[in-house]
């Protein structure tokens, strides 16, 4: 299967300091769903933007849908598709009018273009609310909203910035249903940035680590969480317990066992296999359990596994923001002299 | 094809958002309403000289005539002034809106489209540019009518041809046209509504006071003449009065004047959409 995405070396720095991606480069298959994760500041805004020519980059190359992304970003956007983060639909204009303004900027064949704005407010439950101001919606409808006005022009490649920040659960799991169904139907490949663990676990085909601007893993999920060591048996003794921390070290499979808060954390390739054997050893050593509990390895673990730290979703601005904001307090001074 | 589109498309928006925002352009109408029904009023000093014993009415006539250029009296005079200074405070919003569209996200939708960067200034450009054309015509119509209500009112001394009457929307639009273009690419430059603003007030007081719009052409000393002269709100006004009261007493024809605005007018659309391009371009 050809690439849809492809970049090499993408570096971008801000005000000539601030780093924000660093060589980045990766490939994204046609159809697939492609996931950055990474928390506020790690380069997935900006990596995004870069690959949809909102920014240029300080160096590397990047083609999206066969195209040299920053050669021909005119072209490049009517071949994609793309859902910001923030609200970008005009307030005080009615959902129907928005998506009509943006079948036009797409060019959507004027003829396509009511049965086409149709079928989208039909299948994101937004019909009944086509003909109300924008400003009247919930943030589930608007973020519904944002995403028909991204695909109204029937994209090959649909990029996705955090689109689900700020929804509840059950608006967050209703997105992503359209979306799979949407990929589904038209193949389109989708390449999403979320700082959600558990919508890049449940979503992406494969997914990049993301961190100070650098990828510092890649692989599907299952991959991933692999590299991490497996599953781990938490096990909680009765009483003093020295003795087992050795017992369990032994077992054949385990790959580490760390002391947490009075209970061993054993990892394994596989739990289930493992939990008899744990149950046994202690038998054998006289020591009596409170509790034993197997976790499949999620991709928290993995973060931590990677990064070296432990996932925050807020990790303050990012490097946009920062940059944005150094560009206009150095206006400000110089407006000021 | 599709770049006509576009553009279509984004002026109905303009348009669109324009209509059902009547508070804007209610409160557009309600600066030069109070110029014309306070300030016009109680600012008419042709009624100074109707009282003084030592002129007679052919000097009295003679004095008004040069100081107002042709105009019978003052409120006359300042009404076709008034014309020009709506054109500045009207398009005063359309460079407003894209700070505001920048804050609210929508801006950014369309900069990431296929729209162009002159497209997207073009929309704004041509929807900012209607309205200070029609509010110029609800101002003239309003002085006229205060004439008739027994109050200070415009009164027209000669026949307004066809050609006249042209020449003064043209006159309106070019001057729209300039001060859109210029508002435009403050917006399209400047990040924060209160910088906006403060800019735009630096700008609107001194183009105001520089002018002809308000001052009696035949009191303000030779070096102000000289500014006012070049003054593209003054030209507008120029050959508005011309078309109203004749030009006896200018040194060229109204297209002499229409000419210069034209030249302001292209000069501003060229420097706005070079920088609205640079500011839509992808940040390097």
């Amino acid at each position: 299967m050809p690439d849809a995405i492809v970049a090499e070396g993408l570096s971008k720095t801000f005000n000539g300091s601030v780093k924000a991606v660093d060589g980045v480069s990766f490939s994204v298959r046609e159809g697939e769903i492609y996931g950055f994760l990474g928390p506020n500041g790690a380069g997935k805004t900006t990596t995004l933007s870069l690959l949809t020519a909102v920014l240029g980059p300080t160096a590397g190359h990047a083609v999206v849908d066969g195209l040299d992304v920053f050669r021909h970003p005119h072209d490049l956007k009517q071949r994609i598709g793309l859902v910001f983060q923030e609200a970008t639909a005009d307030q005080d204009l009615t959902g129907r009018e928005n998506l009509e303004l943006a079948a036009a900027l797409f060019g959507v064949p004027l003829r396509e273009t009511p049965r086409r704005v149709n079928e989208l407010l039909d299948r994101l439950a937004l019909a009944d609310a086509a003909d109300r101001l924008v400003k009247t919606y919930s943030g589930g409808m608007r973020r519904r909203l944002e995403l028909a006005v991204g695909i109204v022009h029937s994209p090959r490649v649909l990029f996705l910035d955090e689109p689900t920040l700020g929804l509840d659960p059950q608006g967050r799991a209703g997105f992503w249903k359209i979306v799979s169904e949407l990929r589904k139907d038209s193949g389109m490949t989708v390449f999403l940035t979320t700082h959600y663990l558990d919508e890049a676990d449940g979503m992406c085909d494969r997914i990049a680590i993301i961190d100070h601007g650098k990828i510092v893993a890649e692989g599907t999920p299952t991959q991933l969480k692999d590299r991490v060591g497996g599953d781990v048996v938490t096990v909680r003794p009765i009483g003093l317990a020295d003795r087992l921390e050795a017992a369990l070290k032994a077992l054949p499979g385990v790959t580490a066992v760390t002391v947490q808060g009075g209970a061993f954390r054993v990892k394994c390739p596989s739990g289930e296999a493992l939990i008899p054997k744990v149950v046994e050893a202690a038998t054998g050593l006289g020591i009596s359990i409170a509790g034993i509990s197997l976790q499949r390895p999620s991709l928290d673990e993995v973060f931590l596994d990677f990064t070296g730290r432990e996932y925050r979703e807020d990790e303050g601005p990012t490097a946009t923001d920062r940059a944005v904001f150094m560009t206009r307090f150095q206006n400000s001074r110089r407006g000021s002299r | 094809m599709s770049g006509v589109r576009r553009w279509a498309a984004l002026t109905r928006r303009e348009l669109l958002k324009l209509g059902r925002n009547p508070q804007a352009i209610i409160t557009s109408l309600l600066l030069p309403i109070l110029y014309l029904v306070l300030f016009g009023q109680g600012f008419n000093f042709t009624n100074l000289l109707g009282s003084n014993p030592f002129i007679t009415p052919a000097e009295k006539a003679q004095i008004l005539q040069q100081s107002f250029l042709g105009a019978p009296d003052y409120f006359s005079y300042f009404s076709a002034g008034m014309v020009g200074f709506v054109a500045v405070t009207a398009t005063l919003f359309v460079g407003a809106n894209v700070i505001f569209d920048k804050l609210f996200g929508s801006l950014k939708r369309t900069a990431a489209s296929p729209a162009t960067a002159t497209d997207i200034f073009g929309a704004r450009l041509v929807a900012g540019s209607i309205q200070p054309v029609g509010l110029a015509f609800l101002v003239l119509g309003l002085a006229i009518l205060l004439g008739n209500l027994g109050l200070a009112g415009l009164h027209i001394s000669v026949a307004v041809s066809v050609l006249g009457a042209a020449e003064v929307v043209v006159a309106i639009l070019l001057l729209s046209v300039m001060f859109a273009s210029l508002f435009l690419s403050l917006g399209f430059t400047l990040e924060q509504p209160q910088t906006y603003f403060a800019v735009v007030n630096a700008i609107n007081l001194p183009v105001l006071l520089t002018s002809a719009a308000l001052y009696p052409w035949g009191l303000m000393p030779v070096w102000l003449q000289t500014i006012a002269s070049y003054n593209p709100v003054t030209l507008a006004v120029w050959v508005i009065r011309i078309t109203f009261f004749g030009d006896a007493y200018y040194a060229h024809p109204a297209w002499v004047y229409l000419g210069g605005l034209f030249v302001w007018a292209v000069g501003m659309f060229s420097v706005a959409t070079w920088l609205t391009r640079r500011a839509l371009a992808p940040r390097r």
